[in-house]
């Protein structure tokens, strides 16, 4: 039995539906969405770690990209958990609730 | 054999875990899930050669960002439960856009990557991971890596910006009004007549 | 491939331990502990009267800006970890390149440092 590029690929196309699937299904919290971008961001490191490590060197690519561009992944996941949970920390301090149904002071 | 097993295992963890996130009824339950879930997609990482990003993920996510998700659940006293309304009303179409979406890209998948299974590059050179970081991280993605740099500054500023603020009513040490003090604006001389009062 | 993963053997052993421990220590007081249930044994004693309210109560914003001031400078120090296996023979530019950015991360600090973020109050 071996491994392949295949199953990895398959897992991180389950994680990354799991994620859509969550903010379909959470649509009134905010804190479960967040949670489900960092989902589909893990599934999207997957993916690029994977194709990474089973490419193979022709002297003309660099198959350590994928882990590189995964690691900026990281760096902005992590960024934008940060200050989107901030964001949330302000809504909450200035309304009182964090239902998502409530955010459309900027409907046109 | 071993490398097989401990991948079904840590696939299966981290899938049940990734919908326990999404399932749960208690925001910590979920954030406790998500921690299960990177960690499991860190190992995923150690099978596949990916040594450094595997225990970035384990220090950044399961050390900080975990940390950052229950501070935000506690912090914010919400009625969970009211939030959690709406769940099974909006299962079907979830299920559905989920079930589409899967089965695209598992078709895309499987019909350009089934019965390959090539050597891994990672494996293959006498340097670690970390040593062929370091070698292209500061040299070919220089600019990347600033701009990474540039991010975190701006994320920081950002949360600064945002929560941070000056409350009234807490008595804060201000050292240059504490020195800049003088004489004249310390003390104030009176001359009181005996048997006026200072009125 | 295999040889690289033996590398983590002992890891995967030290996990197996750790889980056998934590299954044992959960199972042994279940089997060997004596057990008389009692309804007065979960009932309030003297000053434990019932919980006036939810367990979970809020807390205050400081500490999240000082958990997101730890991912900032955790995200940081990660970047530097390959600098720091591979600086012997990575030369000049690389050193410029490593230094602009921590300028960067510390432009960040001294911000943080003059709003008052560090202090506790």
């Amino acid at each position: 039995m071996i491994i392949g590029l295949a199953h990895y690929l398959t897992v991180a196309a389950i994680l990354f539906t799991i994620g859509v699937f969550g903010i379909f299904v959470n649509r009134k919290n905010v804190i479960i969405i967040l949670m489900c971008v960092e989902l589909i961001l893990l599934a999207v490191n997957i993916n690029f770690v994977a194709f990474s490590t089973h490419m193979v060197e022709t002297g003309a690519n660099e198959p350590l990209a994928g882990q590189i561009f995964a690691l900026f992944i990281l760096t902005v996941a992590a960024a934008e958990a940060a200050v989107g949970l901030a964001i949330l920390v302000v809504y909450f301090r200035n309304r009182g609730n964090i239902a998502v149904e409530d955010i459309d002071l900027m409907k046109g | 054999m071993l490398v097989a097993i401990s991948f079904y295992l840590l696939a299966f963890v981290a899938i049940a875990s990734a919908f326990m996130v999404v399932a749960s009824r208690n925001p910590v339950h979920s954030v406790m899930f998500l921690i299960v879930t990177f960690f499991s997609a860190a190992g995923l990482f150690i099978l596949m050669g990916a040594e450094f990003l595997a225990l970035l993920l384990v220090m950044v996510y399961v050390g900080a960002v975990a940390v950052l998700f229950l501070f935000v659940v506690m912090m914010l006293d919400v009625d969970f439960v009211e939030l959690k309304q709406g769940f099974l009303q909006y299962l079907p179409f979830g299920f559905v856009v989920a079930l589409i979406l899967l089965a695209e890209m598992i078709m895309v998948g499987a019909a350009y990557f089934t019965g390959e299974t090539k050597a891994l590059a990672t494996y293959s050179g006498e340097k670690s991971n970390l040593e062929r970081f370091g070698e292209v991280l500061y040299t070919d993605y220089a600019f990347f890596f600033e701009a990474a740099g540039l991010v975190l500054l701006v994320a920081m500023i950002g949360a600064i910006v945002l929560t941070l603020r000056e409350r009234d009513g807490v008595r804060k040490q201000d050292i240059t009004k504490q020195v800049g003090r003088t004489r004249e604006t310390a003390i104030e001389m009176v001359d009181i007549e005996s048997g006026q009062g200072v009125g | 491939m295999t040889d690289f993963l033996l590398g983590y053997l002992p890891v995967l052993i030290l996990f197996g331990i750790a889980l056998a421990l934590s299954i044992a220590f959960l199972l042994i007081p279940a089997i060997i502990a004596p057990k008389q249930p009692d309804t007065e044994k979960l009932s309030t004693y003297e000053c434990g009267f019932n919980a006036f309210d939810d367990s979970r109560m809020k807390f205050d914003v400081q500490f999240y800006l000082v958990a997101i001031l730890f991912i900032i400078f955790d995200l940081e120090v990660a970047f530097l970890f390959p600098y720091a296996v591979s600086a012997g023979h990575l030369g000049n530019y690389a050193w410029v390149v490593v230094m602009i950015f921590l300028l960067e991360l510390t432009a960040g600090l001294v911000y943080a440092w003059k709003k008052g973020a560090l202090d506790w109050h």
